[in-house]
């Protein structure tokens, strides 16, 4: 072509100058050597460009917009020939910001899809491509050395969440797990976490349920309750502590809580209750003594106390 | 008297309960789809498989170390890890065994890789892991779809036995 763009950087943060400089080619020395060479951002002409014959005879204009205000913008070399404006060059201009520091990076590990889900707050729209990396390495104890790295698990566009497989995974060594972003402003990592997969299982509460009526077992007490809980399958090698709460259907009063329940005892028996009583009931677990979270709690179950 | 598990932490101990439950877990499953298959290829009897049983030639895994009265610890870890390392080794060669088991095969081989890491690292951290990394001796080959089934199902078996000792042997360490 007749005319050359080069820029000081085709990538620059929102708000901030760019310089560009066109060159007119000696391939069109045939040109009127007086003509103006003119820049346009997008439609609109551009003032201040410096134009200068250079030694080689060939003719340079050199621009600085000053602030670029466009995430996206084309800008073009043109020149004014024969009452016309013809474009000689263009370049694509970018702006944006570099990547914030990701935050709030937490993970939990689930039973049922057996991988590891991560998830963090990205920060401000940069505006750019940018590429977030959930990145990670197997370590010991406390996480000061580092072991075999993990695949990158890569979350798709735009999404702030990634989950790594089970065969990527060693479920009972800690690992060290973080969030790196990138873009041609610059690389941006999160804080590190140093967990243990088992450890930051998140258990499904168990089933509550009405004991089946026995005709040999006594009913029972007016002030008690007889309940028993089918606990979540994917858990059941987990060993795990439960705590119950309840609270009379009607009014205000609020939840009172019992526990820790035995896990694996599987039913309970509620006293100290009011009779002829409607109660709303609710369990969770926690994988215990080993470290873990807390279940969210059941779905209610609604029993009635027998009259006094 | 301290016993001789008393060098051994109680979280590595809970982990290893908790790991053996879940590899028991995931044999029992295996062992579940793998009886369910049987009626389809009238394999159901296993007095039918003791000639091929013994062309398999599973190796037993001793735990001679781990006795309740005679326990020697560093023995005991490392044939619990040897065991272990077998096992990944038979559960390898069942690979391909059907796309409807394949999923159950690769999570009871991950769950009893990440039991024998576990034991690993705390002979490790006891700085008595044996000199030479640990070498299994030659697997069975089980090239037709028949040997892989009739396989599985023998390997299924005899790693719930082993995990059964396995399971006794941590119990017993666990006590305080």
């Amino acid at each position: 072509g007749c005319g050359h763009i080069s820029v000081s950087a085709p990538i620059v943060r929102l708000g901030d100058p760019i310089t560009a400089s066109c060159i007119i080619t000696q391939k069109c020395s045939h040109l009127d050597p007086e003509s103006q060479i003119l820049w346009r951002l997008g439609a609109d002409l551009q003032p201040g460009g410096r134009q200068q014959h250079l030694s080689d005879g060939t003719q340079e204009s050199t621009i600085t917009l000053p602030h670029l205000n466009h995430t996206r913008a084309f800008l073009s070399c043109c020149l004014n020939w024969s009452n016309t404006v013809q474009i000689l060059d263009q370049v694509e201009l970018q702006a944006g910001y570099p990547p914030a520091v990701p935050r709030n990076l937490s993970c939990l590990m689930n039973l049922t899809t057996n991988s590891l889900n991560c998830q963090w707050e990205p920060g401000p729209e940069t505006h750019l491509p940018t590429n977030i990396t959930l990145k990670s390495f197997k370590s010991r104890a406390n996480c000061q050395t580092q072991e075999d790295s993990i695949r990158d698990c890569v979350p798709k566009d735009g999404q702030s969440h990634c989950s790594i497989p089970r065969r990527h995974l060693l479920l009972y060594q800690n690992m060290v797990i973080w969030v790196q972003a990138e873009n041609a402003l610059g690389t941006s990592m999160s804080l590190q976490l140093c967990l243990s997969p088992m450890d930051v299982v998140k258990l499904e509460p168990p089933m509550l349920r009405t004991l089946d009526p026995n005709p040999e077992a006594p009913p029972p007490e007016p002030g008690c309750l007889h309940l028993c809980w089918e606990p979540w399958k994917p858990g059941l090698f987990i060993n795990q502590k439960c705590e119950l709460r309840h609270k009379p259907q009607r009014g205000d009063a609020s939840w009172a809580l019992v526990g820790p329940l035995p896990s694996e005892a599987f039913q309970y028996e509620l006293c100290g209750i009011l009779p002829a009583t409607t109660y709303t009931l609710q369990i969770r677990c926690i994988r215990w003594p080993l470290p873990g979270l807390w279940s969210n709690w059941s779905p209610n179950l609604e029993l009635r106390t027998t009259e006094r | 008297p301290l016993g001789p598990a008393s060098s051994l932490p109680q979280s590595f101990l809970l982990k290893c309960l908790e790991q053996v439950r879940k590899v028991q877990g995931d044999g029992t499953e295996l062992q579940e789809k793998l009886v369910s298959e049987c009626a389809t290829y009238k394999m159901c009897h296993p007095e039918e498989m003791v000639l091929f049983r013994r062309s398999l030639g599973i190796p037993q895994v001793s735990l001679s170390s781990c006795p309740n009265q005679a326990l020697q610890l560093t023995g005991c870890l490392r044939q619990l890890h040897s065991g272990l390392f077998l096992y990944q080794g038979l559960l390898q060669t069942l690979e391909g065994i059907s796309p409807e088991l394949a999923p159950t095969v690769d999570m009871l081989r991950l769950d009893i890789a990440d039991f024998a890491t576990t034991i690993w690292q705390q002979m490790e951290e006891l700085g008595t892991v044996p000199a030479l990394q640990p070498t299994r001796g030659a697997m069975p080959a089980l090239p037709s779809a028949f040997q892989r089934r009739v396989g599985g199902l023998l390997v299924a078996s005899h790693l719930q036995s082993f995990l059964e000792l396995v399971h006794r042997v941590l119990r017993h360490l666990a006590q305080p």
